[in-house]
Formats: structure tokens, sequence, C-alpha cells
């Protein structure tokens, strides 16, 4: 049997109860831990709480080496740690798959993700369109196909979560292009680069999809104790300390609740700065104003 | 004593006018450098005593011992000219002195880099011609590299005295002999000259053609001797000169000139040439070699030659040397050559401006340079790297072609992969110092306007071989140079004493710097690899590294080949791989490039920075490529540059050009390093046909694409009848024809093919051509001098790449013993990999 147990956001002991007992019924202990990390726990204070042997799945394991993951599943207990919940990070349904094709049993045990806790923020979920992902950028590759999916989600007024690029075990474009598994020191994007390079993008695009004053929440280290948010505009971040990893990004979209905006206030240094601000926002995409359709039964006079 | 000084070169420099850039080019041991001492002589650096055995140009000590040039060297001379002559240039000038920067380079062919750097600075070549060898193969490639750069050559025929002395020629052999030395130089020119540059062949009658003796310093042309006679005969001295050249006859009888060779009753007339030219010389050699000692005062007195009083006293070769340098000073004739038909830079530049540049020909950069701009921002490029007494650093050796460059300022550093608006190879830096290079010494100056070739220091850490230095910001580079070799053949080096490392590596850095061709790499297995044009050109940059650059000892492993992977036919299905999360697929094709599309790139016709709308069209129109295709060429490999390609073939997908830049990264290492044996691509085509990617860039970014490229471009190739291709040397023989048969022998145990083999008219030597691979070419010179008694010398230049038949991947194969070989030399696997390593299944 393989079970996908998922971590949840900070500690070892953010673990569910049954999630907590599968792992110690089980014989192998794998956490994957490239797609993102534990904040406030590492593998041996994991090891310590689970009175278990931990594998570490880098990259290379988890895509390459299924086969190694799976060996034995048809009898023995697998389990496959994912900080966050376990279909948070896409790649892991790969994983699933493959255990399908060898007829091996599976059980998902779900816990908390980014893409439900950002509701600390008091941004109501049901608000969120679609999620994005930004990548480092370097000299010559800029992708900018999330500036698309922004400005559809801000046309129908939704709020976007934009995720920040970690390189936790990465290689150089040589080492990549050469084959060779040589790594690079762990990176994680931080809130001004963000922004610095969202504003980069908007630049070059000009499309209006966001501007530098767009109002946004920067989220750090989300789960944790030390969880803060700052709500400002976008090139107000630019300059923002937002401290250590992990972060994340929110826009506002235009539909912002009077309930929503009350609960910001307390991560802004100016409310009613930061008031104008979303309002002077809302202005763009709003629909055009209701027209009553024409009364028919005037015409007949 | 100096005759003359660096205040009055410094004058000179501002009339571009007056300023001569020329290389001195030719088939190694033709005299290059024996002719230039008479011209550094005649400059005053050097006693006119010692010209003719000074080698002044060979600084090395290696050059002056094994009497052959390695690098190309440059001095700047002075010259003053008669207010007669300077009626006769047919561009602007401004009074009678007159600046010649001259370089003198290599002959051997291993040695071409150095030519190829050389004349990118100048603007003019003195080709030299050996009388009795001919046209060689080397003279016919510096032709070609100097026409190719749009440099007019003027021609010497040189060691005439061999001619005279050796084989005991009449005059009117004499004159058949230069006459089809004329012509073939004449041939090669008019097979490779630019319409642009007009009319750039030789004629003896119209004084582009100069005859002589290095050795003995002595040179003339129709010219010179026209000029005597116009006086004589009082004749125009131009119609003189046509009359001394060609089907052109004296009836001494009737004192009349005429095209025939046969007077009114049917007696031989004399040619002109021979009666007017060849016999005063002629008769000075019979009179002097002869020990005629009452002939020789007449014949003196009548040709005006004065002897001082010891000199009176030399006889046989001394006097000879003595009494022709006075009749005819080879630095007069070479002088006169030099300054009346090669071009000013100003003139040059018009014509080379547009082939220099790289960016737009109508830019303000580009315009600067076609009209010489002194006062326009700078624009120099550097052409070679020339060590410093200072170990270790470098002159940055090269020519201002727009502006002024001063000690002190502060310049763009534009290496040759810099694009303009990007910081890729690009430094800001200021120049330390310039100077004047003069054979082995330099003199600092303040600053150099255009049109001048310049050392610049302080700023080789900045440049790796050559580049361009500019002050506009705006400045695209100038164009890198393309050479005739390419370093072929490589070895491995080690350090014997494991803590002199560094020094290696420091030392391989310098070594990389101070040679245009020479490459330095480090392989999979950690072994140093130095890789030269070859065996010569490598011995000596192997005794420069360990005596020099590294300066420890070092031990070095057998000379290997490089050779490249290839492919012969299609993919026999669609190459797929996945990206390691498999939510990107990749399909691909390869396909052999037809080899004259692959020479077209590696000798720039079809080049990656070209606009690929013209670029499209060369393929389409001259190489039947389909325009769509040619259109969407998205890279050329390895380097950026190479010839193989990748070609998208896609029909609308989605993100396609983010994934652009991960695409060309990983086709730059697989083409570096093959499937079969790590070794360079060649020739293959890769189809990208259709791609599946994630709708997120952090799921496709380069750690999923680069990987996913790299393999599927091997698995691509390892379906579509995977080659290697090795080197091949095209191999001229010059010797006597008891020899010949000592060389076939030799080539046939060498895998050798021979092509031609012809008599030299007028001579016993025969020319013997013949294709050689490169792998078998080690010890073959010893072996052919063994076989022939000393009497043959090759010459071995890189011809082409040819497919050796066979298939690699089998270790039984000749192709795949080598491949095997070289796979466990480094430490891989032995056998190659079959596709299936590279493929992923649907």
């Amino acid at each position: 049997m393989l079970y996908l147990i998922g971590l949840g956001l900070s500690h070892e002991t953010d673990i569910t109860v049954r999630g907590l007992e599968t792992v110690r019924k089980c014989k192998r202990v794998y956490l994957e831990a490239y797609t993102s990390i534990l904040m406030a726990a590492d593998k041996e204070s994991l090891e310590k709480f689970y009175g278990k042997e931990v594998i570490l799945a880098d990259r290379e394991l988890v895509e390459g080496g299924t086969d190694e993951i799976l060996a034995g599943a048809e009898v023995d207990d697998i389990a496959f740690l994912v900080v966050g919940d376990v279909y948070g990070a896409t790649t892991h349904t790969d994983l699933v798959l493959r255990a399908k094709e060898k007829g091996i049993k599976y059980e998902a045990i779900h816990n908390a993700s980014v893409m439900n806790a950002v509701g600390a923020s008091g941004l109501q979920l049901y608000q969120f369109g679609q999620t994005i992902s930004l990548v480092f950028f370097t000299d010559s590759w800029k992708p900018d196909s999330f500036y698309s999916r922004i400005m559809e989600n801000r046309k129908i007024g939704l709020h976007t979560l934009i995720l920040l690029d970690i390189k936790v075990k990465e290689q150089s474009i040589e080492n990549m292009a050469r084959g060779r598994l040589i790594y690079e020191p762990p990176r994680y994007m931080n809130i001004a680069t963000a922004a610095e390079q969202l504003l980069e993008i908007e630049e070059i695009r000009g499309e209006k999809a966001y501007t530098p004053n767009t109002p946004c929440i920067a989220v750090s280290r989300l789960g944790s104790p030390s969880q803060t948010f700052k709500a400002a505009t976008l090139e107000e971040l630019v300059n923002y300390d937002s401290g250590e990893p992990l972060h994340s990004l929110i826009m506002l979209g235009r539909q912002v609740h009077d309930l929503e905006l009350e609960f910001l206030y307390q991560f802004c240094e100016d409310p009613v700065a930061f008031k104008k601000f979303v309002e002077e926002d809302q202005e763009y995409f709003k629909p055009p104003p209701y027209v009553p359709p024409p009364d028919d039964a005037d015409d007949d006079l | 004593m100096v005759a003359f000084t660096i205040d009055q070169i410094r004058d000179l420099m501002d009339k571009v006018t007056n300023v001569r850039n020329m290389s001195v080019i030719a088939h190694v041991d033709h005299g290059k450098s024996t002719l230039t001492d008479s011209l550094v002589q005649k400059a005053g650096i050097i006693s006119a005593a010692k010209a003719g055995d000074a080698r002044f140009m060979d600084t090395r000590k290696d050059e002056q011992e094994r009497g052959i040039t390695i690098k190309s060297t440059a001095i700047s001379l002075y010259a003053s000219m008669t207010e007669d002559d300077c009626k006769e240039i047919k561009q602007k000038t401004e009074g009678e002195s007159f600046l010649i920067n001259l370089i003198d380079s290599p002959g051997h062919v291993d040695f071409s880099s150095e030519v190829t750097a050389a004349l990118r600075v100048t603007d003019g070549a003195l080709v030299v011609v050996d009388t009795v060898e001919g046209v060689c193969v080397q003279t016919e490639t510096v032709l070609r590299q100097s026409l190719t750069e749009r440099i007019k050559p003027v021609v010497i025929i040189n060691k005439v005295d061999r001619a005279l002395l050796e084989l005991q020629v009449s005059k009117e052999d004499l004159y058949q002999s230069f006459s089809r030395t004329v012509e073939s130089v004449n041939v090669i020119i008019s097979t490779y000259a630019d319409k642009e540059m007009g009319d750039m062949q030789v004629y003896p009658d119209k004084g582009t053609v100069a005859f002589g003796s290095g050795l003995h310093g002595w040179a003339f042309t129709v010219r010179q001797f026209a000029l005597r006679y116009s006086k004589k005969f009082g004749v125009d001295r131009a119609k003189m000169m046509e009359r001394l050249w060609g089907d052109s006859y004296f009836n001494p009888k009737t004192k009349k000139w005429t095209n025939k060779d046969k007077d009114a009753d049917g007696k031989p007339l004399e040619r002109a040439f021979n009666m007017f030219v060849l016999d005063p010389i002629f008769r000075l050699f019979a009179a002097i070699m002869n020990f005629k000692k009452d002939e020789i005062p007449t014949l003196l007195e009548k040709l005006e030659i004065n002897l001082k009083g010891d000199e009176k006293e030399l006889e046989g070769k001394a006097l000879l040397k003595v009494v022709m340098r006075k009749f005819l000073p080879a630095a007069d004739a070479l002088l006169e050559m030099i300054v009346i038909h090669l071009p000013s830079p100003v003139t040059a530049q018009a014509y080379r401006a547009e082939s220099l540049y790289e960016g737009p020909a109508d830019d303000a950069n580009c315009q600067a340079i076609k009209n010489c701009d002194p006062k326009a921002d700078l624009m120099l490029y550097v052409s070679k790297m020339v060590p410093t007494s200072d170990k270790g650093r470098f002159y940055a050796f090269g020519r201002v072609f727009a502006g002024t460059v001063k000690s002190g300022q502060k310049v763009r550093i534009q290496g040759p992969n810099y694009q303009p608006g990007k910081k890729d190879d690009l430094f800001l830096k200021s120049i330390q110092r310039t100077v004047l290079m003069m054979g082995r010494n330099v003199e600092q100056i303040d600053d150099c306007p255009a049109g001048n070739i310049i050392g610049l220091v302080g700023i080789d850490q900045f440049l790796l071989k050559s580049g361009t230095i500019t002050t506009s910001e705006t400045a695209h580079n100038m164009k890198v140079m393309k050479f005739s070799v390419s370093p072929v053949v490589q070895v491995a080096v080690e350090v014997k004493n494991a803590n002199d490392l560094p020094k290696l590596v420091e030392g391989l850095k310098r070594l990389s710097k101070s040679d245009p061709c020479v490459l330095t790499s480090m392989n999979e297995s950690g072994e140093h690899i130095v890789a030269g044009s070859g065996e010569l050109h490598l011995e000596i940059c192997l005794n420069d590294l360990q005596n020099d650059h590294a300066g420890v000892p070092l031990k070095i492993s057998p000379p290997v080949v490089s050779y490249r992977e290839t492919v012969e036919g299609e993919s026999r299905m669609v190459a797929l791989s996945k990206s390691p999360n498999k939510h990107n697929r990749i399909y691909v094709k390869a396909q052999p490039i037809d080899e004259e599309v692959s020479l077209a790139i590696e000798n720039g016709t079809v080049n990656p920075r070209d606009d690929f709308k013209a670029r499209a069209r060369i393929l389409a129109d001259e190489f039947g490529w389909d325009v769509t295709d040619a259109r969407k060429i998205w890279c050329f490999g390895p380097d950026g540059n190479g010839p193989n390609l990748v070609v998208d073939q896609t029909k609308a997908v989605q993100y396609l050009n983010e994934i652009k830049d991960s695409v060309v990264a990983a086709f730059q290492w697989a083409t570096k390093e093959g499937p079969i044996f790590g070794e360079n691509l060649r020739s293959v085509r890769v189809n990208i046909l259709d791609v599946t990617l994630h709708t997120d860039a952090i799921h496709r970014g380069g750690g999923q694409i680069i990987p996913t490229m790299r393999r599927v471009t091997y698995a691509s190739m390892l379906l579509a009848e995977p080659a290697i291709q090795e080197p091949i040397f095209l191999v001229e023989i010059q010797c006597p024809e008891n020899a010949i048969g000592g060389i076939y022998s030799v080539l046939n145990r060498k895998r050798g093919q021979v092509i031609s083999e012809e008599q030299r008219p007028g001579t016993p030597l025969f020319t013997v051509k013949a294709y050689l691979p490169v792998n078998e070419s080690f010890g073959f010179t010893g072996e052919l001098r063994q076989a022939t008694g000393g009497q043959a010398f090759p010459q071995l230049i890189m011809d082409h790449w040819q497919v050796m038949g066979g298939d690699p991947t089998d270790p039984t194969s000749k192709p795949g013993a080598i491949v095997k070989e070289k796979r466990e030399r480094q430490g891989m696997k032995s056998e190659v990999p079959g596709y299936e390593e590279y493929y992923d299944k649907l």
C-alpha cells in the first residue's frame, strides 16, 4: 500500500493523527524535499518525532526513480510524505499513476496547504482565481505567460495567489545540459524580487493587467509562529524586507469585500492610503454600469 | 642608429592617406622574413650587412633556431618617396613621407591563424612566391584569405638568385617561369576576388609584381627599369613599362618596337624584358661568378654602381651581393610597390567597412569606419594578443578603424559573444597605455588615430583572444575572424608534480590567449586538453606552455585526433523524451545536413548573426531548403555558430517561445558532447515536430526542458544511422622525381590517397598532392624523410571532414574501435548506449 501523507506547513507536529499513525506502521518513509520545505522542522526532527528513519527524496528520485520508491509496495506499506497537501504539488500525480499501473493500492491523507491557508490573510477563498507561480528570471529567460492569467483573474474581479520559485537542489544550466548531478546552493524568491519581476513584465507587456499601485498582500512563513502579512502596493513591496523564506504573494482582485478590507487594515501602515489605492484599482476592469432593458410598455404609448 | 624618430611616426599617423598597413604573406620558406629584413634595414634598424640573415621579425628564440616564423610580428617603418613617385599614386596623398605598418606572418600552414589575425588589421599584402617552387598550397591559402578579407595583393617573385645560380636557366626560360607564376597567382586572385574591390590581378607591366632575392637584398620592378630607359629612349615611362613585359620586342637594327618575335628577314628577336631587364643582371652574375675581373669594372661603370674601398676587394658571391644591392636595392623596389599600389586606410576602409562590421551598413559606426574618421566614436578591433616582457601579461594588438584611441581612455571591451543591448561578454575599462609595436621593442605613444595599428596595455584580462573596443554604446561588434585551420590534433597534458597543478591551469589560460587558434579545455575525466592545428603547431604550443606560460614539467599524452559525430539518415521513428516531471514532452527527428550547407556555415556564408530572412533566402536559393524551415532555424550549435541546427516544425504550440532558451542551451551542450563518444556533432539537423508543455512556467523551467532536449537530441541521432567523421589533411609534397616512389609507399601505408602528380615546368621538381587522414599523419614527415632520403618535405593542411565507413556502435568496425578506445580513455562505459537510454515510451 502506498500512503501519500500531507505534512502541513511548518512543524513536525502539524501532521494529522491519522497520518502519524500511518507513518509509524510503514516500512519505508520517503520525504519529498524539493517542491517545498517544512519551515520549522528537518529530517532529524521528523525522524525523532516518528521514531523511524526518513529517506529524503530529491527531484531525481521522485521524477526518475519511481520504481525504487514503489519497490515492494504490493506487500509492504510505503509512506510518501509531502509538505503541505498531497496534491498541492502537481508532480505527484505521476507517482499515483505509476502505482496504479503496477496494481498498487494507494491512499491519500490530507493536510493544510498554502492553497487554503491563505485564508489567514482575511481574503475569502471563494474569491481566488487561478493560482500562478513566478520563476526566477535569468538574463534571457523571462517567461511571462502568467501575465495573461493574472489578466483573466482580474477581469472577473478575482484575487490571484502567486507562488514564488524555490530552488532547493537545482543544477546550473551547464550541469543540466551536460547531465551532471552537481547542485547549486538553495535559493528562495523573496517578496521584493517577485514584485520587481512582476513590474518588469508589466513594463514589457504594458496591457495594464496590474499597475505599480495595485494593492497586494505579502504572505511570509504561512502557518509558522512567525507568520506575517503585509498589505501594500506592488511598488511599495519592491522595498519590503520579507525576512526568512517561504513567501507568497496575493494580488487583489476588483471584488474586495468590505470585511476583507477591514481585515487587511491590520497589515498595512496607512489604512487610509491603502483604502485609496484599493478604490483606485477597482476602477480597472469595472463592468459597464447596469443599463435597465428598455421598457417595452412605454413604446406602445 | 634609427633613421626615424617616434615623433616623426606619430605625425604621420594623422595623415592617414600616407599610411600603408600591409602584411607579408607566403608559403613556408619562400623568404618572407628575409625580405622583410631588407625593409627594416632601409629604415635603419638593422645594419645593411646583416640584412638577409638577421631575421629581425623572428623575435622568439625558437623562431631564430628553427628558421621559421611562428608568430606574426609588426613594425612601423618610415619611408620617403620622390616627388616623381608620388605622382604615380592613384589615391589621395599628402607630402612625400609615408608610414608603413608592416606585419611579417608565418608561412607554415599550422600557423595560418596568425596570418588571419595579421590580415585583419592590414589593407594590403605583399605575397612572396619562390621562383623555383612557384605557387604552392599555402600561397593559395593566404591569397584566398587576404582576398576574402578584401585585402589588395602585390607580388614579389623571390629567390631569383637560385634560378640563376643553381638552375642556370636561360633568360627566356626565366621570363617564362615568371610569367607562369604571375598567371597562376592571377588565376587564384580572379577565383576569390570580391567584385566590390575591382580588378585585383597583378601585372608586371603595371608595377604590381617585383622580382628579386631577399637573401642577397636586391629586387626590381619593371617600373624601375622603365624609369632608366625612358630617359635613354626619350619615351614616356608608362609606355615604356608596357613595352618591357609580355610579347614586345626591340629590333636593334631598325630601332623599332614590334610585337612579333621575328624581324622582317625572319631572324629571331630578343624579348624586350630579356634584353633590357634580364640582360644586365645576367651579365653581372656571369662576370662576377666566373671571376672575369676585367669585365667587372666596365659593367659597373655602365650601370652606375660605385664600390667603396674595401668592397672592391671582394669577389664571388660576396661581391655579387654588394653589387646587386647597390644596383637594385630590394627596399626601393618594395617600398615603391607598397606605397604606390597598396591602398591607404582611407581608400581601403571605404570598401572594407561593410565586410568588417556586423551591424547595419547605415549606422554611425559603420559610416565612421567607411570614412576612417579619427573624430568619430572609437572602433578598434583586437586581432591577437602579444606577450609582454612582464610574464603572463599581454599587449592587445589591433587596428583603429574609427576614432582615436588614447592612454587612459575609458572604453567598452566587447568580446565575440557580445550582442548590442546585452551585458554578456562586455567590460567597461580604461586603457592604461597605447604603444607602437616595433618588432622586438615597443614605443609608447599618447594616442593613435583611425587607420593605424596599435598595441594596448591593460585590457588583456578582459579579452580571451580577440574582440572589439569601442566608445559607442550602440556599436555592434566588428566581424569575428574566420580561421582557415581548425584545431584537429589534441593532446592531454598533466603535471608531473601534483603541486604544480595551479601553475598548469594558469599556464593554459595564458597559452590560449597568446595564440589565435589553440584551444584548451578540460574533459569529463578531468584531463587538460590542448588542441592545435597540426603537429608542429602543437609542439610549439606545448613548448611554450612547459617553458614559459606554466613553467613546470609536464607529462604529455600521444597526440589524438578530434572527430565529429554525425548522422547519415533520418531518424527511423520520431524520438520522444519526457521531462523529469513528465509534464513536458518533446518530439523530434534528426537528419543530416548537406555537406555544402555545413561548409557554408563553417566559412560564415550562412551565419547565425545574419538577419534570419536574408539567411533563409540564401538557404532556399543556393541550397534548396524549404523557406519555412529555413526561417525557423532556432539555433546553431555548438557555441552558437556550429554546423548543427535546430529547426522548429511545430504547429501552434502555446508557450513554445518560453522554452526556446532552454532548448538552445541544451542543444549547445548536446552538440558539443555527442552521444557516441563525446565529440562535437557536425551536419546534424534536429527538427522539433511537436512539444507538449505544462501551462505553468514553474513546471517547464530549464530544469525540466534542458535535460529533455539533450536526451531527445541524443535519441534522435542514435535512431538516424549515426556515424563519425574524421579530419583529412591535404598533403602537398615537392620533390625530385627519384623521391616519388618513396612518397607513394609511405602514403599507401598511411591510408593516403594521391589526387595529383605534376611536374613543375622548367624545373626537375614534382608536386604530389594527396589526402591523408589526420589520424595517420603523426610521424608522417619523419617517415617520408626516411623513405626519400630527406628529399621530400610535406605541407599538411586541414582540408575536409570525411565520414568513416562502418558502424561506430559496433566495436569490431574501424570507427567502432576508435569510439571504444576514446570512451574507455575518458572513463565512459565502453559501449555506445542504445537510443532506448534517451527515449521515453509514450
